[in-house]
């Protein structure tokens, strides 16, 4: 029983430092595949397969949560006279965490699955051996333009969303509620600062890493059969949905300790 | 200091050709599975080595070790007498381009059509000044296993043989000096199996490489066999040529190729149908 145990803690961490070194591989050769000329069709093919198909669900899914926004806010704020900042609440919130986040989650199942797949049936069918006996790195030829597409779409992708979410609970907010709309956008303008939105997009490039390396660590580790394929296909996006929250968490408590260094500088210069 | 004592002295096997492919006391595990126990062998130079034995036996994982697609779990790898199995992955990539590998299933780029699945490793290690010159190879490659115009095919288009050439095709695409064959005829029925027996011993002859076939197709073996070495329970229970091998006084090896199951499977069978225990019980569903 505590051999049992002890085995699969040792298991664990062995697993743990394989994906460190996978990451960490992967993004080495991301940032040397940057230089090289031959990589970029390999990216564009990628952001092809990656972003045109992701962007009605992403759309779809930034208005939703900006419209339910309005619709849940609306009352609290009328309840104290300040329905005119209802714009504030769902600008930020939605610029800052609930587009990116929810973007990509979305994307974490949409593309973390496609490529798990993908990678996962090439590794059952020995095609990423073949890869590597014919003196190919798979990490450079697989992983990176991958990586980097992702690196590069989930940020826009993202910003499509939050335009979304912004338009939807703007629609809301008029048409349902009757906010003037000067008032809306004058008091969501003077909250929302560049910084919120860069926050927002900083996060969307570290969560788009995350869903890259977490779904072709799963696909080229995927057990053998079909059904190896699907387990990966699951595992990949548990292990991406937790770590965009994590990730989030993370992330947060460190903009903040940056945000409350620069905030004196920035109020004496102004 | 090890590899330096070891480095390129070329020795002659006991057969009296040059060593291209050696390992020494290569043990290989999974887990606690022992799949290789302690083998040494040497691959000569220009000539066929079949490695026979029993699906399962270990077979793809030993030819797999020699261009380091798996590393040892003990032992160690030569290939032209220098040391690979510690080598880097970076410094493999430059080893194996000397290799052709043909997988079990072909392994091709599902995403690619077969022109480009030739091409991949040719762009990856050739300068291309002219696209026509890379069009010509390709027409080349395909011409010698018999698959010239299908070009822009994708591979779930062809049969079971032709992708198997189309593969073969690929493996071939840099010139190999050494080809290893995964189970080529498995799969086929026998005409095309005899077709891809053939064109083992072309490719032998037109291209001078040194071919290691694995396979459990006896057949196969005793048609491109300059010497033949039976695996069985991660050991080598046989080696030499197609004579010795039909000759040879090791039960285990007549049972294999004349295809008869052994004592033990067979004892294994009768229990498991008499005890009842492949059926169910009441006492399964309580
Ligand atoms: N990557 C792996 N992980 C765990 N076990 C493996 C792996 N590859 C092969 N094996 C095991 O090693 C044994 C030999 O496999 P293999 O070399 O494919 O047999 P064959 O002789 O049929 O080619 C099998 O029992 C297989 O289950
Ligand atoms: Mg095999």
């Amino acid at each position: 029983m505590i051999a049992a145990l002890g085995a699969k803690a040792i298991q664990d961490v062995v697993n743990a430092g394989q994906f460190g070194r996978f990451a960490w591989r992967s993004t080495v050769t991301s940032i040397r595949g940057c230089t090289r000329k031959s990589t970029y069709p390999l990216i564009w093919t990628q952001m092809f397969l990656i972003g045109v198909h992701s962007v009605p669900v992403i759309m779809i899914t930034g208005a939703f949560v900006g419209m339910t926004l309005a619709v849940q806010a609306y009352d609290q704020l009328a309840g104290m006279g300040l329905e005119e900042h209802l714009g504030v609440l769902i600008n930020i919130s939605v610029v800052k965490e609930l587009g990116p986040v929810l973007a990509a989650v979305m994307l974490a199942g949409r593309i973390g699955g496609a490529l798990t797949a993908e990678l996962g049936t090439m590794n059952v069918t020995e095609q990423i051996d073949a890869v590597r006996s014919m003196g190919t790195d798979p990490v450079r030829h697989l992983v990176a333009p991958r990586l980097l597409a992702c690196l590069l779409l989930t940020p826009v992708l993202t910003i499509f969303a939050d335009m979304m979410g912004v338009v939807g609970g703007a629609l809301v907010s008029f048409l349902q509620f009757g906010i003037n709309s000067r008032a809306y956008w004058m008091f969501s303008a003077s909250a929302v600062a560049m910084w919120d939105v860069s926050i927002g997009i900083i996060k969307a490039f570290f969560f788009g890493g995350a869903i890259a390396v977490i779904s072709c660590y799963k696909g080229f580790n995927c057990r053998e059969g079909a059904h190896g394929v699907g387990e990966a296909c699951t595992e990949a996006f548990v292990a991406s949905f937790i770590s965009i929250l994590a990730l989030d968490f993370a992330l947060a408590v460190i903009f903040k300790s940056i945000y409350e260094i620069f905030w004196p500088v920035k109020s004496i210069v102004s | 200091m090890e590899k330096n004592t070891d480095g390129n002295h070329q020795e002659r096997t006991a057969h009296g050709g040059e060593t291209i492919i050696e390992v020494r006391n290569l043990t290989k595990k999974f887990g606690h599975k022992l799949v290789l126990d302690n083998i040494n062998l040497s691959i000569e130079k220009g000539k066929t080595t079949v490695i026979i034995g029993p699906s399962g036996c270990g077979k793809t994982v030993l030819i797999k070790h020699f261009i380091v697609l798996q590393r040892p779990s003990e032992g160690e790898v030569y290939f032209k007498g220098r040391r690979v199995d510690n080598l880097s992955e970076r410094e493999l990539n430059e080893v194996r381009t000397q290799f052709g590998y043909l997988f079990q299933e072909g392994a091709l780029f599902d995403s690619m059509t077969i022109a480009e699945n030739i091409m991949f490793p040719i762009r990856q290690h050739m300068k291309i000044r002219d696209w026509r010159e890379v069009d010509e190879v390709v027409k080349m490659k395909l011409a010698m296993v018999g698959l010239d115009g299908f070009q822009n095919y994708f591979p779930a288009r062809l049969s079971g043989g032709q992708r198997k050439r189309a593969a073969l095709a690929r493996a071939i695409a840099l010139n190999p000096e050494v080809l290893l064959y995964d189970e080529p005829t498995t799969g086929l029925d026998p005409i095309r199996s005899d077709i891809i027996n053939e064109l083992v011993l072309k490719l032998e002859r037109e291209l001078g490489v040194t071919t290691v076939v694995v396979t459990h197709d006896m057949k196969s073996a005793y048609k491109v066999a300059n010497r033949i070495i039976m695996l069985h329970n991660g050991k080598v229970v046989a080696d030499g040529n197609a004579d010795h091998i039909r000759n040879h006084p090791h039960p285990v090896v007549q049972q294999f190729i004349n295809g008869q199951v052994g004592e033990d499977d067979l004892a294994v069978l009768r229990m498991s149908g008499s005890a009842g225990s492949s059926q169910f019980l009441p006492r399964d569903f309580q």
